[in-house]
């Protein structure tokens, strides 16, 4: 046992970075304290041992922020958007005019990580991982903070990412273009990627307008064990049993992993042919278990006949793009920013 | 004593040593991680790597001692800090009494000629290290990015209402025109900012604040200096009696003062553990609202109570009535009633700097405590003629040698010399502010606080010079500032944070949030910290030989 924990250590060491395995290690054993084995989750540790910043309307590399919060439901969104070029105009929301009235600003929701257990908008790993976005792809960013597992379980992470689009969708100080429209797109990772499908399919049924999913690496599970689950337990970061102990956190209680939540298209699934559904770009990491899950998912996207394209990642490990440190990080920046900006 | 033992206390004086130590040149701390909002010297990774792996298979293979962990009270410190975080947790888990007599050998222990040397770990560089010219360059930029963000916060609640946004707008330009010394203009702006209030909702949201900063702004140009009304270096008669209502009502109406006490008591308590005297030394007592919960956390210590000293400063009462001494009879009515040894002193002085160390009268075998709730930024206003008090106080304090000094302060930037900052700063401090204040019902504690809030308000806004005194500093620059003055941090632990949580579920609404910031605690509106609440205590003083501060009973003659 200790002795498999040994190889499975030397593998993950092999393939990142000292500095990115000294992060991503220190998040899996700080997680391993606040998930309980009854299933209860340590909240008040969690938020202690989160490194957040706040927003900063003062441009810092040519990107400023600030937060928004609904007063009635208590929702935060981020707010990131490329500094003004007139420095005079620094520290001052522009919340009238529209972003551009010739041409096309992207803005991009955006569903942070965590395996709807952890992370905020706040957190520093996603704030610094917005930024960076904003400043690549030249796009406005808006990061939800939406309600987390085992406190709010499904759907409620759905809910507050359907109220952000609609948010977005009504502002003027978003939109841009000839057309004058707010163009979205909606973006996550892990269990934000989760998110943005749904959010999506909820859009769709809507018929309101979502340009792109960017999805990297989502969440998705289903009752049996695929072959890279089984393959790949333990050996970069994660295991099967925290992925399970998750899908216990945010499915309804007594539920199992075919629930249409984690199994889009599994045996529950409920189809989306038909549906004027966004072109998706799904990003997986060779190195992520939950692989065979996330090319199920595109698959079911084929089969429905909607756009998709498979960005994979052979060496890459989960949040490889934390840090940009490695080549999957540009590569993945450059395949959002073609995506986005499509006519650049 | 455990191999661990030693590396505990080494994470533990690195992590102080980042927070004060001038000589940790920022390229020494990784970048990256920075970004992410942790502090690792960049030739520490591999020993950092190291301690995970130990911490890694000691989880592993103690699934008991792990759900302990879950559990248990174990207190974390400074998670910023990832090799102190990571060695108070092994400690945890070579302290518990029930290792497995069959632990494997770690990992690093040479075992014998028949193991597979691959699974040394112990001195593996099996690390991708990438040298690619243009990622290293990248990693630079990285290293700029992230040691660069300027203490600036600000946030801001978005506003719905076209009549907000353009009150907001014409607030800036006024506050514009007054820093370019355009005071027709400005004159004309509040004008029509005053007839635009007429149209938007003023019971709350923007229109409430824009009316306190649009009051402010015409103070500036109708009659500066008139600070004197609100209290502080000129007092009338009912100055100092209004000050301490409104500050009652303040502490009723939202959680910030008493998230102040709170933690402030809760690091007292720690500090003043073995002490049999101990001396609290309160810089503005007030209606010594902070002190009933100390007593009674003393009096149910284990092992039984101190002999508990109060030192309280305040303003000098008008019309002869001693209100320090009447607050000081009370508390010690509440100490005689669960057996607490007390006794009262009341200090009276205009300003803190008036204070003089020998009128504390401090002796030599009681355990210190200096309390300071939102008054250290008052010294901040400064004399080209004379040493800046700021100086001269903390100077004293750390003669003084206290076992512990708590600073609580607005987590704010109202201090910079440009008014046009000061005025956004303060636009979104205080909107952000009153946001949190509308959950409140109480009444009349929301009102009274509002008052109190606006007082500020027109304090940054209206007054310059001696009479400005509401000089807030956020804590990045309190801590370089204490740092430089011979004082080092005194981490507040995840303990007081999830005391803190607990206190907000009781006390307040939704929106409240407390976050860890490098062993210190903030308490904020949603996202926005506002509040700040830290502890000190002396550097060991590196010109002495023996390292040790000069004693307080030295003070007369420094004097």
């Amino acid at each position: 046992m200790a002795g498999s924990n040994e190889v499975n250590l030397n593998e993950s060491k092999r393939v990142v970075p000292l500095n990115t395995w000294v992060l991503i290690s220190n998040f899996k054993l700080a997680y391993n304290i606040l998930r309980r084995s009854d299933g209860t989750f340590n909240r008040e540790l969690a938020e202690f041992l989160d490194r957040k910043v706040p927003a900063n309307t003062i441009p810092v590399d040519g990107v400023f922020s600030f937060d928004h919060v609904d007063r009635v439901t208590g929702l935060l969104n981020r707010v990131y958007q490329p500094a003004p070029a007139n420095e005079a105009q620094w520290g001052i929301l522009e919340l009238e005019k529209p972003l551009s009235t010739t041409k096309i600003v992207p803005v991009i929701i955006f569903f942070h990580g965590g395996s709807f257990a952890h992370s905020s908008a706040n957190s520093a790993i996603y704030d610094t991982f917005c930024r960076r976005l904003v400043s690549i792809c030249k796009a406005v960013v808006v990061s939800v903070n939406y309600r987390r597992a085992p406190e709010h379980r499904y759907p409620c992470a759905y809910d507050d990412g359907w109220t952000a689009l609609k948010w977005v969708k009504s502002r003027t100080w978003l939109k841009s273009g000839k057309d004058s429209k707010v163009h979205v797109y909606l973006a996550g990772d892990s269990s934000g990627g989760n998110i943005a499908h749904h959010v999506a399919v909820k859009a769709a049924e809507a018929e309101v307008e979502v340009l792109g999913n960017i999805l990297l690496h989502p969440m998705f599970a289903g009752k049996i064990r695929t072959e890279s689950e089984k393959r790949l337990d333990g050996k970069y970061f994660v295991t099967i049993q925290d992925r399970d102990w998750y899908w216990r956190a945010y499915l309804p209680e007594g539920e199992d992993r075919d629930h249409p939540a984690c199994n889009p298209f599994g045996p529950r699934g409920i189809s989306i042919e038909g549906l004027k559904f966004p072109k998706s770009l799904v990003v997986v990491a060779g190195l992520d278990l939950v692989q065979d899950w996330q090319l199920a998912y595109v698959e079911g996207l084929q089969k429905a006949g909607q756009e998709v394209k498979l960005l994979y990642l052979k060496e890459a490990t989960i949040g490889f793009y934390f840090l940009p440190n490695n080549d999957h990080f540009y590569c993945l920046m450059e395949e959002i920013n073609n995506f986005v900006n499509p006519n650049c | 004593m455990s191999p661990y033992d030693s590396a505990t206390s080494a994470g533990s004086s690195s992590g102080s040593s980042y927070a004060s130590s001038s000589t940790t040149k920022p390229a020494d701390i990784d970048g990256l991680l920075a970004g992410a909002g942790y502090k690792v010297r960049s030739s520490d990774l591999r020993h950092v790597a190291q301690r995970l792996e130990r911490l890694e298979t000691a989880m592993v293979n103690s699934p008991v001692e792990l759900s302990q962990l879950a559990s248990s009270d174990t207190v974390h410190y400074n998670p910023s800090d990832i090799a102190s975080w990571v060695d108070s947790l092994l400690s945890e888990f070579n302290h518990t009494p029930s290792l497995p007599s069959d632990l494997p050998d770690l990992p690093d222990i040479v075992v014998g000629p028949g193991i597979n040397p691959t699974v040394k770990i112990e001195g593996d560089a099996t690390w991708m290290d990438h040298d690619a010219p243009h990622q290293q360059q990248q990693q630079q930029q990285q290293n700029v990015q992230s040691l660069t963000i300027p203490p600036n916060q600000l946030t801001v609640v978005a506003m719905e209402e076209d009549s907000g946004i353009r009150l907001v707008h014409l607030l800036m330009t006024c506050a514009e025109s007054m820093q370019r010394g355009e005071f027709s203009l400005a004159g004309s702006l509040i004008e029509d900012m005053q007839s635009l209030l007429r149209r938007v909702n003023t019971t709350c949201g923007i229109g409430k604040v824009a009316g306190y900063f649009i009051d402010a702004l015409s103070r500036r140009i109708f009659t500066p200096q008139a600070s004197g009304l609100f209290g502080g270096s000129v007092s009338g008669s009912a100055s100092a009696y209004e000050n301490e209502l409104l500050y009652h009502h303040f502490y009723e109406a939202c959680p910030y003062l008493k998230f102040a006490h709170f933690t402030a008591n809760q690091a007292i308590l720690e500090a003043f553990d073995g002490h049999d005297c101990v001396h609290v030394i309160d810089f503005n007592l007030m209606h010594g609202l902070q002190w009933p919960a100390l007593i009674q956390a003393l009096a149910l210590r284990p092992g039984g109570p101190p002999l508990l000293r109060l030192t309280g400063i305040g303003p000098p009462s008008p019309d002869g009535r001693d209100s320090l001494r009447e607050i000081g009879l009370r508390l010690a009515e509440l100490a005689r009633s669960v057996n607490v040894r007390f006794a009262f002193r009341g200090v009276e002085a205009q300003r803190l700097e008036d204070v003089k160390p020998w009128m504390l009268q401090v002796n030599s075998k009681e355990a210190v405590a200096v309390n300071s709730i939102l008054q250290l930024h008052r010294l901040l206003g400064s004399d080209p003629n004379r040493s800046p008090p700021i100086e001269i106080v903390l100077g004293w304090i750390r003669q003084l040698n206290p076992k512990i000094m708590t600073v609580i302060e607005h987590e704010a930037n109202h201090n910079q010399p440009g008014f046009m900052d000061r005025f956004t700063e303060s636009l979104y401090y205080y909107s952000t502010m009153f946001d949190s204040l509308e959950a409140c019902t109480l009444q009349p504690e929301k009102a009274l606080a509002e008052i109190y809030i606006q007082r500020e308000i027109c304090n940054v806004v209206s007054c310059e010079g001696s009479a400005r005194f509401e000089r807030h500093e956020p804590l990045a620059k309190w801590k370089s500032r204490l740092g430089q003055a011979g004082f080092r941090p005194l981490h507040l632990g995840s303990n007081a944070f999830k005391q803190a949580s607990m206190l907000l579920t009781l006390f307040s609404a939704e929106g409240y949030c407390v976050e860890e910031n490098e062993g210190c605690l903030t308490l904020g509106w949603h996202s926005r910290p506002l509040i700040s609440a830290s502890a000190w205590q002396a550097a060991p003083d590196a010109n002495s030989p023996l390292g040790i501060v000069n004693h307080h009973h030295n003070n007369h003659n420094a004097l």
